[in-house]
């Protein structure tokens, strides 16, 4: 587990610096995936609104209506539908390079497995918005649809009668059917989006949109696809008849083939398998945790920066509880706490000047203290040599430092640096521990600890509590955001501050903004001009393989000289037992309101069914009858796929519980034409029923 | 010497923020008088000089809090205003560390006179503007 981990992490890592390259870290789509995924969900119901209003439901009004709206009006319907398709093909490559990221970084374990299996349900959602739009068209492919999710879901043994005798031939259908597909259509999104916000709950500033011109190039890309190739149906539904191949969107549809190998259980136990393996991977093995952060009352008074500042809602105000006359105080959720120590790098008690009483501030982490850490500041500064020197704090989850020279920079290592307080800044430049502060976290775009990143740059550039205070110079204290992989930046980052630091002046200027940020070696890659277009080139790329698994390649579902033949019946066998009158006695035990003269005991004999073609038995069954007490109908739909051309049908049932012999028989010569799908019902009264 | 006394005018009607203003005068007064002592004892009075910068810290933290709560409409130049003080206080203490002058003089009446005018000025203000009762 731990080497499939450290492989794609290692894969991801790359890929997000050839990405932070192209279009920047702030842009770079895989950091903010499910930002992306909140986006296409919008942009899935927008269209889909759009959509709904000249959706018809009805068995031929379902696809002529669809039909209008994609050729009669394909420069606004026809579009929308398009779009409506490939931002959900989109939705769900982007969950499940999510769910692989997330997982790669190892950021599903502890506190996190609420995400994770929120996030596996969602899937789970997604799954069903999709199979019931395709099944809303009623094209080939929702006919294809039907038929196979019907057959998967009569595996299970919830309902009394089969789904797929809805889909037993074209009179049989009804239009109610598609009312309720655009039901669930409807109803999942929106249960949908309740859990997406579930999903986010235990994140405090959850990132739910995309940089705008990453989302405006994702709007544009998927348009471009929906002009070049519109989502079209693939010719009406014809119960009566079995396409030889319909073309699947693989995205959704991938594993329904499989349940022609696997069958409706064996498929089911390989969803319900893969589903379970994932939602215990969080605790594969658990994640040991540091002890959570602790308040100390005695220094805390209630100015809430930490609850402010913590990425995991872990920290709650709460009402005064020691008698100081405070209103609140800041109380830690240990089961929620992640040990990142960002809430000690808000607090404003935590700083390094307190000398006269301990120091101790109002919320730390126990394994890294405040007073350990100015312990370490100090120690780490009196071996520093280097004209100039520089103090770094090194996030756990970082690239690695590696000093020029000995003696010419100091590392002291955090859990992330927005643990930090900045007036160690202050202490370490004017007290002139060292000539230079160096803050070096982890990605980017992407925070191990979500927030670190960005409270750190705020706080320097004062704009965010706890300002470093203003007369501190910016020049001596740098920021270096590299990943384990982006070790060359780290490096070259360390290099040019110090080479900085010894010009003494300001070599490379940070990104001109608001407040006063630290330095920063220019990034490098693509100047910022070309990223834009980079962007879009890479989303175009992109486009190409969802445009084509969207609905190719297809699947062949029969020979093209076969035909079909379905055998099927709901029907309840006989009583095992007769209707008798009631003994005195017995109707004494019943309570007075149930008695009644007759007794008729409710159990059904199954049902037994044989058909032969050509003379072979292809099927001989026993259907039991459903229902608790073995009270209601049994049923049975399969289909057999034979050649066309002349073939002997023969078909026997026993509902009657006798050993041998048939209650009911019936047969016939019949012709069948390729594709052709034959139908033997059975129905009470009439018996059997062939054509 | 300088000093600061608690006026009962100095109170806004916040129980907390009260208390830490009484709190503070108490520290700068342990501090003005460790430093009024001829060949008084220096790192004593620049560990106090750093305590006094830590509840000032926190102190404002606190104001700033409550003011954000209750949407007070100057809470920028009220912050501007302690960020300020911060940062002089910061420099008073660096310059006691390097014992280039004395500086004992320069932190009471900046403080005497941040006091006073923050008081007039700022906390007054935020005063008035809290719902009466």
């Amino acid at each position: 587990m731990n080497v499939l981990k450290r492989l794609l992490r290692a894969i991801f890592e790359r890929l997000e610096s050839g990405l932070d390259a192209a279009c920047g870290p702030r842009f770079n789509p895989l950091v903010q995936l499910g930002a992306i995924g909140w986006f296409l969900f919008w942009l899935i119901a927008a269209s889909g609104i759009y959509v709904y209003i000249f959706f018809d439901t009805g068995v031929e009004q379902a696809y002529t209506s669809v039909e209008a709206l994609t050729h009669d009006q394909w420069w606004a319907g026809g579009i929308m539908r398009s779009l409506h398709r490939y931002a959900s093909d989109g939705l769900v490559v982007v969950a499940f390079v999510h769910m692989l990221r997330e997982f790669a970084m190892d950021r599903m374990r502890g506190v996190r497995w609420f995400a994770w299996v929120t996030g596996l349900l969602l899937i789970g959602f997604i799954y069903v918005c999709g199979i019931t739009g395709y099944w809303m068209v009623w094209d080939q492919l929702a006919q294809y649809v039907a038929l196979t999710t019907s057959r998967w879901l009569d595996a299970l043994p919830i309902f009394s009668e089969s789904i797929s005798r809805n889909f037993v031939n074209n009179a049989g259908l009804s239009g109610r059917f598609f009312t309720l597909m655009a039901y669930i259509h409807i109803a999942a999104p929106l249960l949908m989006l309740a859990l997406m916000w579930v999903h986010i709950q235990r994140y405090s500033h959850a990132r739910v949109n995309p940089a705008r011109n990453l989302a405006i190039a994702i709007v544009m890309a998927l348009g471009a696809l929906s002009l070049v190739k519109p989502a079209l149906s693939q010719g009406a539904a014809n119960l009566d008849a079995l396409a030889a191949s319909v073309g699947l969107d693989w995205f959704y549809l991938a594993f329904y083939p499989l349940i022609d190998t696997l069958g409706a259980g064996g498929l089911w136990a390989l969803a319900l398998g893969v589903l379970a393996v994932l939602a215990i991977l969080p605790w594969v093995p658990p994640l040991r945790r540091p002890s959570p952060a602790v308040v100390s009352l005695d220094n805390c008074n209630g100015c809430s920066r930490c609850f402010d500042d913590c990425p995991y809602s872990a920290i709650t105000m709460q009402p005064r509880s020691d008698g100081l006359p405070f209103a609140q105080e800041a109380v830690v959720d240990p089961d929620l706490c992640v040990s990142c120590g960002i809430c000690a790098g808000a607090c404003p008690t935590a700083t390094p000047f307190r000398r006269a009483t301990a120091l101790v501030p109002g919320i730390e982490l126990p394994q890294h203290g405040i007073a350990a850490l100015r312990e370490k500041v100090q120690a780490a500064c009196q071996g520093l040599a280097g004209k100039p020197g520089v103090l770094v704090f090194r996030c756990e989850h970082g690239a690695a430092v590696r000093p020029p020279a000995a003696g010419a920079a100091a590392v002291i290592d955090v859990p992330c640096t927005g643990m930090l307080p900045p007036s160690f800044l202050d202490l370490v430049i004017t007290r002139k521990l060292a000539d230079g502060v160096m803050l070096a976290g982890c990605h980017e775009g992407s925070c191990y600890q979500r927030l670190g990143i960005d409270w750190t740059e705020q706080r320097v550039a004062a704009l965010r509590d706890p300002y470093l205070r203003d007369r501190v110079p910016r020049e001596r204290i740098a920021v270096s955001w590299a990943n384990p992989v982006q070790q060359a930046a780290r490096t070259a980052a360390l290099d040019g501050f110090i080479a900085a630091l010894a010009e003494g002046g300001r070599a490379a200027a940070a990104p001109a903004g608001a407040g006063k940020p630290a330095w920063r070696l220019p990034g490098r890659g693509l100047p910022a001009g070309l990223r834009q277009g980079v962007q879009l080139l890479l989303l175009a790329g992109a486009m190409w393989p969802l445009g084509y698994l969207s609905a190719t390649p297809a699947v062949r579902l029969r020979g093209e000289h076969e035909a079909v033949v379905t055998l099927t019946f709901s029907h309840a066998g006989r009583h095992q037992q007769e209707c008798r009158k009631l003994s005195p006695e017995e109707l004494a035990r019943l309570p007075p309101n149930m008695r009644r003269s007759t007794g008729c005991p409710r159990a059904r004999w199954p049902v037994y069914v044989e058909l032969d073609l050509n003379g072979h038995t292809v099927f001989a069954g026993t259907e039991q009858p459903a229902g608790l007490w073995d009270d209601g109908p049994s049923s049975l739909f399969e289909r057999f796929r034979v050649p066309a051309g002349a073939q002997q049908v023969a078909v026997r049932l026993r509902d009657s519980g006798r050993e041998s012999g048939f209650d009911f028989t019936a047969a016939a010569d019949v012709d069948l034409r390729p594709g052709q799908n034959f139908v033997i019902d059975f129905r009470q009264p009439g018996g059997f029923m062939l054509k | 010497m300088t000093t600061i006394e608690w006026r009962p005018e100095f109170a806004i009607g916040i129980a907390g923020i009260d208390h830490e203003h009484q709190e503070l005068i108490g520290w700068i007064g342990q501090t003005l008088a460790a430093s009024a002592g001829a060949g008084g004892d220096r790192e004593a009075v620049a560990d106090l000089l750093g305590e006094v910068f830590a509840k000032v810290s926190a102190h404002f933290a606190l104001e700033e809090r409550v003011m954000k709560d209750r949407r007070y409409d100057q809470l920028r130049e009220h912050k501007q205003d302690h960020e300020l003080l911060l940062d002089d206080i910061r420099d008073i203490m660096d310059d006691y560390e390097a014992g280039s002058d004395p500086v004992e003089e320069r932190f009471a009446s900046r403080l005497s006179e941040w006091f006073g005018a923050h008081f007039r000025t700022h906390d007054a203000r935020f005063h008035r503007s809290l719902p009466a009762g």
